[in-house]
């Protein structure tokens, strides 16, 4: 090879680099994109402490980390048992199924897909109709007083008329947490005492859920503050004082199983 | 109560029986919007950011997290017109519980927004249950200043998963297909945008006709089709980087790509002579491998969330319907039986449904159905609803609305069918693809 060829060669050389340069380039320019948006910054989750006022930031600790103030339905006290025991005293029929409650039909409404407005003023048109019925004690206690045998021991039926004056009255204010998987297999217990006001004395306590697994314990815990919330939002209970008794104390069944 | 035999035993006065606790069942209740309290975030300090002062961000804060918990349809935050009266630093730990009952607030959400030495925040997230009176959860978020937006969803979904017991997805991005021009010019673009809309960007130039846009899992990457080149075939983008890579060189056109659930495997479908079958594509060793064989158009795979199946659509037994096979491609058998059509099929994130597009009387309308093709529910009936994708808790499904006009846009809808409601675009858009939760 002489001098010249290699020369030559190097100076095509170049020209192919160059050439092959601009073609890139001009293949970038083809395929330029739009500026893209950065990756999302980073959120960094640190645990916070009681007093918010801190000129620096809170120092991630694990020694520090939040701890539930609210006692966790889980921990309460264990629910009461079964509710045949109270039909122990005397011999007592199967308890009567309640009478239809006019709260059922429109809620059956809510399986078609609607609109939630207009299911709304179905649900508000009906709702308050069962709290009505019951706002009048006089005659709700002179009912159960004829109903109730001389003796203080719980009538059946006199239980029955109570019960659905209590769910009457608490209904309303329950709001399940509808769309959850597995809404439909649960079920809570919760227990409460009443004052002969009618109000609520101390916190109620939630049982476990029915269907709690360890897949679904923040959905059971959330349910069951659902029912918690329903006895404490819709208080004082307006109920016959005579009979004041009867409903000191108060186990309520949430279950939502005519609810979706 | 195990007294109570003991007592009979004792022969004790039935009076002291009937003290028994009254057993009362509820059966139903009422499915209404829970009211909450999202007052403006307090200062931490006096700080200022490059996002603007921490009272300022304070009041932007609390108005994004009331804006999420609205959207999901479970909540109605209270109009802060009805609690004038900011909240201080003290009251942000110890609420006047009292006070927000008598505004029937359930719960309530306060927090704190501080200005760090560094640039960045600490957006501080507090949750109450107003009628029990406790804390029930709290977190600290640290970003920097431009970041605010995103503590503030990572503080509605804590308080949204604390409350209903289901993961949130606040926190998560929405790609999607911009659509502008006459029908016989579109021009459509890939963009993305957070999932309530706010930092809207486009990704392409327009330049290119793209579809079906598709998150990888670890969401850096989006899958998707592209005519670059006059070629339609499936093409990867990276986030941040900005870089596409065409997959695979296959001579045939290669459409409807979606990532497998450990972002290893693309799927997407191939056509060779009329007859598209369903292919896997393994990213690592650039693998192809043949799923099904058959007659007809198979398309629109989608992984099970555990990557063990794939739901498909094929018009094998004459007309459009959903399958479902093993992820090796054994076992494939029908599972739509319903009326009409049934095309464009998406596993839930949570597994326990499969959305698809249900196309019949010369309308298209969103439905679920259980992997077993039971349970079916038609949960939207527009003039055309298509393109169902997943939020990232499998609780909401986001899909495209077009009208006879030709005009399109992104809609959601809850699982249980309610709380329909828009998403804005700035202009038409298509093929909308919900991301996973960020990190």
């Amino acid at each position: 090879m002489t001098r010249q060829e290699g020369i030559s060669i190097g100076a095509a050389l170049a020209a192919h680099v160059a050439l092959l340069a601009g073609l890139s380039l001009a293949w970038q320019r083809q395929m330029q994109m739009l500026p893209s948006p950065d990756d999302a910054v980073a959120v960094e989750l640190v645990t916070i402490a009681d007093a918010p006022r801190v000129p620096e930031p809170p120092q991630p600790s694990i020694a520090a980390a939040p701890q539930e103030a609210a006692s966790a339905p889980a921990e309460a006290a264990p629910a009461p048992e079964p509710v045949q025991a109270d039909a122990v005293p005397p011999p007592e029929p199967p308890r009567p199924r309640p009478e239809p409650r006019p709260t059922a039909a429109p809620l059956k409404a809510p399986a078609s897909p609607l609109d939630t407005s207009s299911l709304a003023s179905l649900i508000d048109k009906s709702l308050p109709k069962a709290p009505k019925q019951t706002l009048d004690t006089s005659k709700l206690a002179k009912d159960i007083n004829a109903a109730a045998p001389a003796r203080a021991t719980i009538d059946p039926r006199a239980a029955a008329t109570l019960a659905q004056a209590i769910r009457g009255q608490v209904a309303p204010c329950w709001n399940p947490p509808v769309g959850g998987r597995d809404v439909r297999r649960m079920t809570v217990i919760v227990s409460v005492r009443y004052g002969r006001d009618g109000r609520v004395i101390g916190l109620p306590q939630a049982g476990t859920p029915t269907g709690t697994t360890s897949a679904n314990a923040d959905y059971a815990r959330a349910f069951a503050e659902t029912a918690r919330r329903a006895v404490l939002r819709c208080q004082p209970l307006k109920l016959p004082a005579e009979l004041y008794e009867l409903w000191q104390a108060v186990e309520i069944n949430f279950d939502p199983d005519e609810m979706t | 109560m195990r007294l109570i035999p003991f007592m009979l035993a004792l022969g004790l006065p039935a009076a002291v029986l009937a003290q028994a606790p009254l057993r009362v069942d509820i059966n139903a209740g009422l499915m209404q919007p829970m009211p909450i309290a999202v007052p403006a975030f307090a200062p931490g300090n006096g700080g200022n950011t490059e996002a603007g002062t921490t009272t300022a961000l304070g009041q932007r804060a609390a108005q994004v997290i009331a804006a999420d918990l609205k959207s999901s349809g479970l909540f109605r935050p209270i109009d802060p017109a009805a609690y004038t009266s900011a909240v201080g630093l003290d009251e942000v730990v110890k609420p006047e519980f009292p006070a927000w009952r008598t505004i029937a607030a359930q719960a309530l959400v306060t927090g704190t927004i501080t200005a760090n030495a560094d640039g960045g925040i600490t957006l501080a997230c507090y949750a109450y249950d107003v009628f029990a009176g406790s804390e029930i959860a709290r977190q600290g978020f640290v970003t920097t200043a431009a970041g605010w937006r995103r503590a503030a969803h990572k503080c509605a979904d804590l308080v949204y998963a604390r409350l209903t017991g289901e993961s949130g997805y606040f926190d998560s991005r929405i790609v999607y297909v911009s659509e502008t021009g006459p029908r016989t010019k579109r021009i459509k673009r890939l963009a993305i945008m957070d999932q309530d809309g706010a930092g809207h960007r486009f990704l392409t130039s327009g330049q290119n006709l793209v579809l079906t846009p598709r998150f990888a899992p670890e969401q850096q990457t989006i899958t998707y089709m592209s005519f670059e080149n006059n070629r339609p075939r499936v093409w990867l983008y990276t986030l941040g980087s900005g870089r596409q890579e065409a997959v695979g060189q296959f001579a045939a056109m290669t459409f409807a790509p979606r990532f497998s659930p450990d972002g290893q495997t693309l799927v997407f479908s191939m056509s060779v002579g009329g007859n598209a079958d369903i292919y896997r594509f393994t990213l690592a060793t650039r693998q192809t491998t043949r799923l099904t064989t058959g007659a007809g158009i198979d398309t629109a795979p989608s992984y099970s969330p555990d990557g063990s199946q794939i739901v498909f659509e094929s018009d094998r037994g004459g007309s459009q319907q959903i399958y479902v096979m093993n992820a090796d491609g054994s076992n494939q058998h029908r599972i739509s039986f319903g009326d009409g059509r049934s095309a464009s099929p998406v596993w839930s994130p949570r597994g326990d449904y499969i959305a698809f597009t249900r196309i019949g009387g010369g309308r298209f309308g969103i439905g679920v159905m259980r992997p077993d093709g039971g349970g079916e529910r038609l949960l939207t009936n527009g003039y055309q609803d298509e393109s169902p994708t997943w939020s990232p808790n499998g609780r909401v499904i986001l899909f495209a609305r077009s009208d006879r006009a030709g005009r399109s846009g992104l809609w959601s809808v809850d699982v249980s069918g309610l709380n329909e409601r828009r998403l804005a675009t700035p202009l038409d858009a298509s093929d909308p693809a919900w991301s996973p939760l960020l990190p």
